[in-house]
């Protein structure tokens, strides 16, 4: 502690090439920032402008669909691309391993085909036989030293030819199954299931929620998340500030107290109804997030030192500012005018042919490129579309690109915009469109005013801070759906919340500007510990059913034990990679394959290895799916192996090798199901689906580069 | 100790069939000293090179190692034998962090098999640790190698085969891809390295970075041994117009100045 502090009082001879790096362009560079991002901007659209999205049963199939057979192949994929290579074969292995596990077991429903085994020793089997295929993959890329692109490419037109080959062969149908005979025959003939009853509970085993009743395990949920949440910004706290080099121990009766107010307030709020009763709880819980964040900053952060006041305006603040203003009243008055509408239908209620909205959306486009030819990518920054547009631009580097993809973009908005089957959902679009293009300007302008002092930019996050209220407040007035009314408006309010104690922190505190490795760890340790709470408490909410609740039935929703398996396939590669040499040499011989091996890392093994894992991965997938359906279709997962290729870009990993994040792709598989889930579920035509999932990808791909060089550029 | 070179080499010949690569290189390379092997393009440097670290097996003559003949059939009998090389390219990977590159192929783990997990704060620990010793302080050892400088990045590969219990270091041409400046730190780390008591092996092309650091010179020209010096023995022009193939730099000096005339 003291050597630290002594250091941090040293710290101008830090080495002078090396800028220090704060906490927000740390995280900037880390592979699955623009994933994460990415999946909660989705997550918001899709949740206004449908009803599923934000229901148990939503989060259920978004979950399930993310899980399996997409987020664990996506995971192995990721893992496999950061060691420099690809498997094309990966998509048709999972449903060969599900069709010769199925295969193994059969003999039971009278036919003679099959080996018969018990599942206990058909899953050893087809284990084997998947590890055999990710050995054989990496012998040939490694003794041919072909891309490993052709080689798989082999690979997957030999297993999808033998899948349909014996499927024909030994049961004579494109289909083989069905699993469950074994139970069915176990039962007629009295005789052992094989093990079937006990796997499908591994493989295939279900839990129930019924509706939803408040209980001792919503305080759980709510404590946990809660907490979970606090820790993160007080982690960014440590992240961001400067530490004292002696405590203030005054501090702690603040965050008592602030403690205690948000306890209050959150007694307040359960215990009592009406408007009334839950603004005072709302300000009782923003007063104790004040008091005690503040307190916490005075306990721990050595005061700002005022000395850079400097005079005159900060440059580049008032464009964005008023863009900003004006996106914010836009917003209101769309809103306003868009409720009084009561069309059923925008193209109904406006009387729009075919003709005429695609004159419309091109006449809109035609306006888009003009004004983005006219004008610079920096300004254009400021609104969302041709935010798209200039990091397309900054991709791809001409001018000629950016107008051109505003048009196309402008042209596919405007199209998808006056086509949308409900007012609802056309209006949810323009406004978040406008708040968000509001929030991004506002938020621009604080960052610039930040640039020129800490107090102009302070001031200007406070301002946007309480633009936000503002808004949740119009929101809740305006709105009548339920979800905007509470769960949007008590977002926006903490958000507001957490912004404006924010700013006033940056006034208060003085920002640490170089490095402090023991003030890091603790914080990272507090991330650790936030992620658990959170995690404990999503399981308590969502795993743990009450007997009353039980009782009470209602909707059910069925959770599937494949998100365990998912969830937890995930944190074992990811820790391997993080962690363990193998992950070590997995980065290596990615990033640089020649370098590995003359350290001593054996290159050819590892890479072997790599596509093992793939392999395995593929029969877990393939077990899950056979357990699932029973019956395992001979074409089943052909093509998939491009969309775990596309989650694991969606979530931040070269296509180069070396560089990467199994996190990023988990979460990259999840933003995947929420397309397929959300197009229907919004009540889109869902035969555009793949349209809006190569959009992402380009999405992707594009801003992962821009965020990069941009956060490369910036260091 | 002092009596008995680190390495000792005889008259050693390598050929490629009836190519003579190298021919009659004899020398001898002491702990806390540094040994400069010059010569321009072509001279038969890399082929030294190999044969040291056990790349390529020398065709004649004898090659002694604290006194023992040793013939190394690969790189990894050399690296256990304490010869480590540093070539040109650097064996890093640029996306990596310093403390991984440090550790690549050699991380300590805690555990045992099959949960055993590398022991990250001890590597950090480490290298920074490591690279202190060399002069340099690097504050975040999980920057990536990519970020530093060239010369930093050769000290991280210096520290990294001192750490690892190299007797005898080979320098290939560290300071050809760099500037006046960065070479200055490089050479600096040559001498720290040889003053820990390291035999270094320092091959260049340029006279004026060997001279100053280097306690004995070969020069090699066209898979010739054109002479073995200690310091003593030679002044830095000899060095230059030697290596040069002596009577081609004064015919090419003569030149300039009869242009320089015109």
């Amino acid at each position: 502690m003291s050597d630290t502090t002594a250091g941090a009082s040293a710290a101008p001879n830090a080495d002078e090439r090396l800028a220090y790096r704060g906490v927000f362009q740390r995280a900037l560079v880390r592979p699955e920032i623009g994933a994460a991002i990415g999946a909660v901007a989705v997550w918001v659209f899709f949740w206004a402008v449908s009803v599923k999205f934000g229901q148990a049963s939503g989060a259920q199939s978004i979950l399930d669909q993310a899980a399996a057979p997409l987020g664990i192949m996506a995971v192995a994929v990721a893992l496999l691309m950061i060691g420099g290579e690809f498997d094309l074969s990966s998509g048709a292995a999972t449903g060969a391993l599900g069709i010769l596990t199925i295969l193994l077991v059969r003999d039971v429903a009278g036919e003679a085909a099959g080996a018969g085994f018990s599942l206990w020793v058909a899953l050893p089997i087809s284990l084997l036989a998947a590890l055999g295929l990710g050995w054989w993959n990496g012998f040939l890329v490694n003794r041919t030293s072909l891309p490993s692109f052709i080689v798989t490419l082999g690979s997957f037109f030999v297993l999808k030819g033998a899948k349909l080959g014996f499927s024909k062969l030994i049961v004579d149908q494109i289909q083989v199954g069905k699993l469950d005979d074994l139970a069915i025959y176990a039962e007629e003939n009295g005789v052992s299931d094989k093990g079937y009853g006990l796997l499908d509970k591994v493989f295939a085993g279900e839990w129930i929620r019924n509706e939803h009743v408040w209980d001792s395990r919503d305080w759980v949920y709510s404590i946990g998340t809660l907490a979970g949440l606090t820790l993160v910004v007080l982690a960014v706290y440590e992240f961001h500030f400067r530490r004292k080099d002696v405590m203030n121990p005054t501090g702690l009766i603040g965050v008592v107290v602030g403690i205690a107010l948000g306890l209050a307030g959150v007694w307040q709020l359960h215990n009592t109804d009406g408007a009334g009763a839950n603004t005072i709880g709302a300000a009782l819980i923003g007063a104790g997030m004040l008091v005690g964040f503040i307190g916490w900053g005075v306990w721990r952060y050595a005061p700002h030192t005022q000395s850079d006041t400097t005079a005159g305006r900060p440059d580049g603040v008032t464009a964005p500012l008023i863009a900003g203003v004006i996106c914010f009243v836009a917003a209101v008055l769309v809103g306003t005018w868009m409720d009084a509408q009561n069309g059923e239908d925008l193209t109904e209620a406006f009387d729009l042919g075919g003709g005429t909205s695609l004159a419309i959306a091109i006449v809109v486009a035609l306006v888009a490129m003009i004004w983005s030819a006219g004008t610079g990518g920096a300004s254009a920054g400021n609104v969302i579309g041709s935010a798209i547009s200039a990091a397309a631009a900054a991709a791809l580097g001409d001018a000629r690109a950016r107008v051109i993809s505003t048009g196309i973009v402008a042209i596919l908005a405007t199209l998808g915009f006056l086509n949308l089957s409900t007012e609802q959902g056309a209006r949810a679009i323009i406004f978040i469109a406008l708040t968000g293009a509001a929030f991004v300007s506002l938020i621009t302008a604080a960052t610039r005013g930040r640039r020129h002092s800490d107090r102009a930019g302070s001031a200007l996050l406070l301002f946007t801070s309480v633009a936000l209220v503002v808004m949740a407040f119009f929101v809740q007035s305006e709105s009548s759906a339920p979800k905007f009314r509470a769960e949007a408006f008590s977002f926006m309010l903490a958000f507001a919340a957490i912004m404006a104690i924010w700013a006033i922190a940056n006034m208060r505190f003085e920002v640490r500007r170089f490095t402090d490795t023991s003030a890091d760890t603790t914080a990272r340790n507090m991330l650790l510990s936030a992620v658990l709470l959170i995690v404990v408490g999503m399981i308590a909410r969502l795993g743990w059913v009450t007997t009353e609740e039980a009782e009470v039935g209602g909707s059910i929703v069925k959770y599937s034990v494949r998100i365990l398996w998912f969830l937890g396939f995930t944190a074992v590669v990811s820790w391997v990679l993080a962690r363990t040499r193998f992950g070590s040499w997995t980065f290596a011989v990615g990033g640089n394959k020649e370098a590995a091996r003359q350290v001593g890392v054996p290159a050819a093994r590892t890479k072997t290895q790599l596509f093992m894992v793939v392999s395995a991965a593929a029969w877990l997938v393939g077990v899950l799916l056979a357990f699932r359906l029973n019956t395992i279709q001979a074409s089943t997962g052909d093509g998939e192996e491009f969309e775990y290729i596309i989650a694991a870009v969606v979530g931040g990993t070269a296509l180069t090798g070396g560089y990467g994040s199994t996190i990023g792709a988990s979460i990259g598989a999840l933003i995947m199901a929420m397309a397929v889930q959300g197009i229907p579920s919004a009540r889109w035509n869902s035969d555009w689906r793949f349209v809006f999932v190569g959009g992402i990808l380009l999405l992707a791909v594009v801003a992962n580069n821009y965020i990069r060089t941009k956060a490369e550029s910036a260091r | 100790m002092s009596d008995t070179p680190l390495l000792e080499l005889e008259n050693i010949s390598k050929f490629y069939g009836n190519i003579i690569a190298l021919q009659g290189v004899t020398t001898e390379v002491r702990a806390g000293q540094v040994t400069c092997v010059l010569g321009d393009n072509g001279a038969g440097k890399s082929t030294f090179i190999k044969i040291l670290a056990g790349v390529h097996e020398h065709s004649e003559g004898t090659f002694k190692l604290e006194g023992q003949e040793v013939n190394f059939k690969n790189p990894r009998e050399a690296l256990n034998a304490g010869i480590a090389a540093v070539y040109q390219d650097l064996a890093m990977v640029p996306l990596m962090s310093v403390w991984r590159n440090f550790f690549l192929g050699s991380e300590p783990t805690k555990g045992v098999w099959p949960l055993e997990w590398i022991d990250k704060a001890e590597a950090k620990r480490i290298a920074k640790e490591e690279m202190a010793k060399m002069g340099i302080d690097i504050r975040d050892t999980e920057q990536p190698v990519g970020t530093l400088s060239g010369g930093e990045r050769q000290s991280v590969a210096i520290a990294r085969a001192v750490y690892f219990g190299a007797k005898v270091l080979i320098l290939d041409e560290p300071t050809s891809a760099l500037g006046v400046k960065q070479s200055g730190v490089v050479l600096r780390y040559v001498v720290e390295a040889a003053r820990r008591g390291l035999g270094v092996i320092f091959i260049t092309h340029n006279p004026n970075h060997a001279y100053p650091v280097g306690d004995r010179f070969v020069i090699l020209n066209r898979g010739q041994s054109m002479g073995n010096f200690a310091k003593e023995d030679i002044s830095q022009n000899e060095l230059t117009s030697l290596m040069a193939g002596g009577a081609e730099l004064e015919a090419l000096q003569h030149e300039i100045a009869q242009a320089q005339n015109s």
